[in-house]
């Protein structure tokens, strides 16, 4: 199993649950040292503010899992959204 | 719906200006919508002003109900209007702005384009639904009818189910409806990881379920979520903190205010209070601040 594998999984199927333009979903995993990652998500530009959410609660409960995803391969997780 | 959509260099200062715009005096009554994230960039030259839309909050404030129509009996529904006629009212306890800075705001001359974008925008996500007692206003927005609960809930279920399977971890959902409540239901020896510290994965869980739930049905249920009994037991240690705080408070004849909680949780300490004899229990202040008071009661009746 590469490194980021089930955080992959688990960003790319949230981001794709909340917006339109499911094809447009990015999500790269970035080593950040042994045992972190970064996630760089990035979507279409009208799907962000989707993503991101009212006061970002949206970004938020993502990173959220997106960390509970690192904990079961042992990773702390970053996810940044990008455009 | 009163919103305007502004235009600043950072989330907080667009945030502030719309606030002031529409007249509300607390954060909480704001629901704010990213429309533009800002980017760095020297000002105005490859930077992004951060834009945000921010509408008042229907459901918190008891007495907002009148608020479609002005003295004169016109309609409120032009951003530029309704924000006159709610600034008036903000005169005192206005945020403060110390640093106004160079923003620009876009509600005002130049609301015209923007409106018409955001309209647009709104069309497509109704992002400010509300379960209860808000169709009326909803229906304004040309929103799409909400699906059914049921199918609600079958979404729901749906997104949790993908949820495990992307993380990988066996278990089972269940979803339920109970008055208008949807309730759900995440079982399995591995799904713990789904519960977090405090229940903060869990909490996450149920914001993402939301949102999903919203975005492809126009719904947004009341909607309660355990993983694993963790609901289940915080709601026991919420009992025991109650009965507590309730010896205490008889002990001092005092009174005492906890920390703000919602409604589910507040009814878990009401129900506590009304089984012990010389308290009494109330709330005070308004969601998502609401309290409970647990006070001291020598005449039980």
């Amino acid at each position: 199993m590469s490194q980021g594998e089930i955080v992959e999984r688990v960003v790319t199927y949230v981001v794709g649950e909340i917006v339109d333009n499911k094809d447009e979903i990015e999500v790269e995993i970035v080593s950040d040292g042994d045992d972190a990652v970064v996630a760089e998500v990035r979507t279409a530009k009208s799907d962000m503010g989707r993503v991101i959410g009212k006061r970002g609660r949206v970004a938020r409960a993502i990173r959220n899992v997106g960390n509970a995803a690192g904990d079961e391969e042992g990773l702390s997780v970053q996810v940044d959204f990008l455009d | 719906m009163e919103w305007v959509e502004v235009e600043g260099n950072s989330i907080d200062e667009a945030v502030e200006m719309a606030m002031r715009e529409l007249g509300i005096k607390h954060r909480d009554d704001a629901d704010v919508e990213v429309i533009q994230e800002p980017k760095a960039g020297f000002l105005g030259m490859g930077g992004k002003a951060a834009i945000v839309k921010v509408t008042k909050s229907q459901d918190r404030r008891p007495g907002r109900r009148g608020r479609g129509r002005d003295s004169n009996g016109r309609s409120s529904r032009s951003p530029a209007e309704s924000t006159k006629s709610t600034t008036d009212r903000s005169q005192q306890g206005q945020p403060k702005t110390s640093n106004q800075g160079d923003h620009r705001s876009r509600s005002g001359s130049g609301s015209k384009d923007t409106d018409k974008a955001s309209q647009k925008k709104s069309s497509q996500k109704p992002s400010n639904q509300r379960p209860k007692g808000e169709k009326k206003k909803v229906q304004r927005d040309d929103r799409p009818e909400a699906a059914p609960i049921e199918e609600q809930a079958k979404v729901a279920a749906g997104f949790l189910t993908g949820l495990l399977e992307a993380f990988g971890l066996e278990g089972s959902v269940e979803s339920r409806i109970d008055d208008e409540v949807l309730y759900l239901e995440v079982n399995g020896e591995q799904t713990e990881a789904l519960v977090g510290a405090k229940g903060s994965v869990m909490y996450s869980v149920l914001e993402l379920t939301r949102t999903v739930v919203q975005r492809k049905t126009y719904g947004a249920p009341r909607m309660r979520i355990d993983i694993n009994g963790y609901a289940e037991r915080r709601r026991e240690a919420l009992k025991i903190y109650a009965g507590k705080l309730a010896e205490q408070v008889i002990a001092d004849e005092g009174e005492v205010m906890l920390e703000p909680m919602n409604a589910a949780d507040r009814k878990v300490v009401h129900d506590a209070i009304a089984e012990i004899d010389n308290v009494r229990s109330y709330s005070e202040g308004e969601d998502p601040r609401r309290a409970v008071v647990i006070a001291f009661d020598d005449d039980p009746s």
